[in-house]
């Protein structure tokens, strides 16, 4: 039996970054659809966010209304994890959402979320206003994307 | 199906869920300032097998609701990408029948740095020169060129097709956040082009709790925007006189 491998072009590289970092926001788009979005033992609830890779930054927006400011925590958890939670400045049940069939009430909001390409956890910068989250993450270098050269530069 | 007496000649509103929700929380407010009534309900087999209980009782979740001037048609769910038309279609038909004098559009158009903006513009576009014209010349600005995707396209080009006046409003907002200033802009707009007056006072100041209770709605209606390209309307688009 003869067996041909082609060698991996920088081209094949490119595709399987993209194959990977579609995956990584598929899991982002099917986790936030499936599951439901608070957690009655926990008494949290999952805020609406957004996430953007942008050339240089990824951008992590979340909508925290009746947030107390003071509260709001961004935590690194690791070099490509974020988690977010805080408190409410009410408590909100079910009832008041609308749902009388489960019981429980919500005072916080809560998520962890993986940031799908390598970033500068450490330069990471945040703003807060009219209740939504911006949350700016440099992005850092991943090693095969180390070595650039300029057009015409031999 | 019918459920109450139905006016004729009425303007007829489209409240759908779609970026920012601003169409539903628009016609919501709507219906709860007016006092709307509901008159009729969208059934089809060809929908998923969805309802909506409103205490204990059954209820499609595409309604119409009116009074003896407008009438309403919302949607408590986002309306699946490939039943746009049929559903836009049969809502346009049966508002011929019953002789609507206009229709319009309650939405919004997307906007970067939205929480950056301290004033946001409505924007439209209508079925004909004639009505753009009456739109304008109630201060309303044109959206000039652009892409639109979503029930409100379906809307302006079958009744620009049919030659039924009609205009799609169009307030900037989130993308993907529900946008209660956003809906309360579309109502002061609507006001202008129609004189129908609602008093918004009440949307702001419920905006957070709306914006709260909105989540699971605005999450599904994601969903729904992912398949109908809605990102392209951020495009710009090429000129083809």
């Amino acid at each position: 039996m003869v067996s041909i491998k082609k060698r991996r072009s920088a081209a094949d590289d490119f595709d399987v970054y993209f194959r990977d970092l579609r995956r990584e926001f598929e899991e982002w788009g099917g986790k936030l659809f499936e599951r439901p979005s608070w957690n009655q033992k926990a008494s949290t609830i999952e805020p609406l966010r957004d996430m953007i890779v942008a050339p240089t930054e990824v951008v992590v927006t979340v909508d925290l209304p009746f947030t107390r400011e003071n509260t709001l925590q961004v935590r690194a958890l690791d070099e490509n994890t974020i988690e977010i939670s805080a408190e409410m400045k009410r408590k909100m049940s079910f009832r008041e959402l609308g749902i009388t069939h489960h019981v429980g009430e919500f005072q916080r909001f809560h998520f962890q979320s993986r940031i799908p390409v390598p970033v500068q956890m450490k330069k990471m910068k945040i703003r807060f206003r009219k209740g939504m989250l911006e949350v700016h993450i440099p992005r850092g270098r991943a090693r095969s994307e180390s070595r650039s050269r300029a057009v015409g530069q031999k | 199906m019918e459920k109450g007496r139905i006016p004729s000649g009425a303007v007829m509103l489209f409240g759908f869920p779609d970026v920012g929700l601003v169409g539903v929380i628009a016609a919501s407010h709507m219906i709860e300032e007016l006092n709307l009534a509901e008159v009729a309900q969208v059934e089809s087999r060809l929908l998923p097998p969805l309802i909506v209980l409103h205490e204990g009782l059954p209820h499609s979740a595409i309604r119409v609701f009116g009074n003896h001037d407008v009438l309403l048609a919302v949607s408590e769910t986002p309306v699946p990408a490939d039943m746009v038309y049929l559903v836009v279609d049969a809502l346009i038909d049966w508002g011929r029948q019953k002789k609507v004098r206009m229709m319009i559009s309650l939405s919004g158009i997307p906007v970067q740095e939205r929480q950056d903006l301290k004033e946001l513009k409505v924007f439209a576009a209508s079925s004909s020169v004639e009505v753009l014209t009456a739109v304008k010349a109630k201060g309303i600005e044109v959206l000039m060129e652009g892409y639109m995707v979503g029930p409100q396209a379906v809307m302006l080009m079958r009744c620009a097709q049919i030659g039924l006046p009609a205009t799609a409003l169009l307030a900037q907002c989130f993308l993907n956040y529900p946008d209660p200033e956003a809906a309360a802009e579309v109502l002061k707009s609507l006001a202008k082009v129609t004189g129908i007056g609602v008093d918004v006072a009440k949307l702001l100041e419920k905006g957070e709790e709306i914006r709260l209770k909105a989540r699971d709605v605005m999450k599904r209606t994601q969903e729904e925007m992912s398949k109908m390209k809605k990102s392209q309307e951020y495009d710009i688009p090429v000129y083809v006189s």
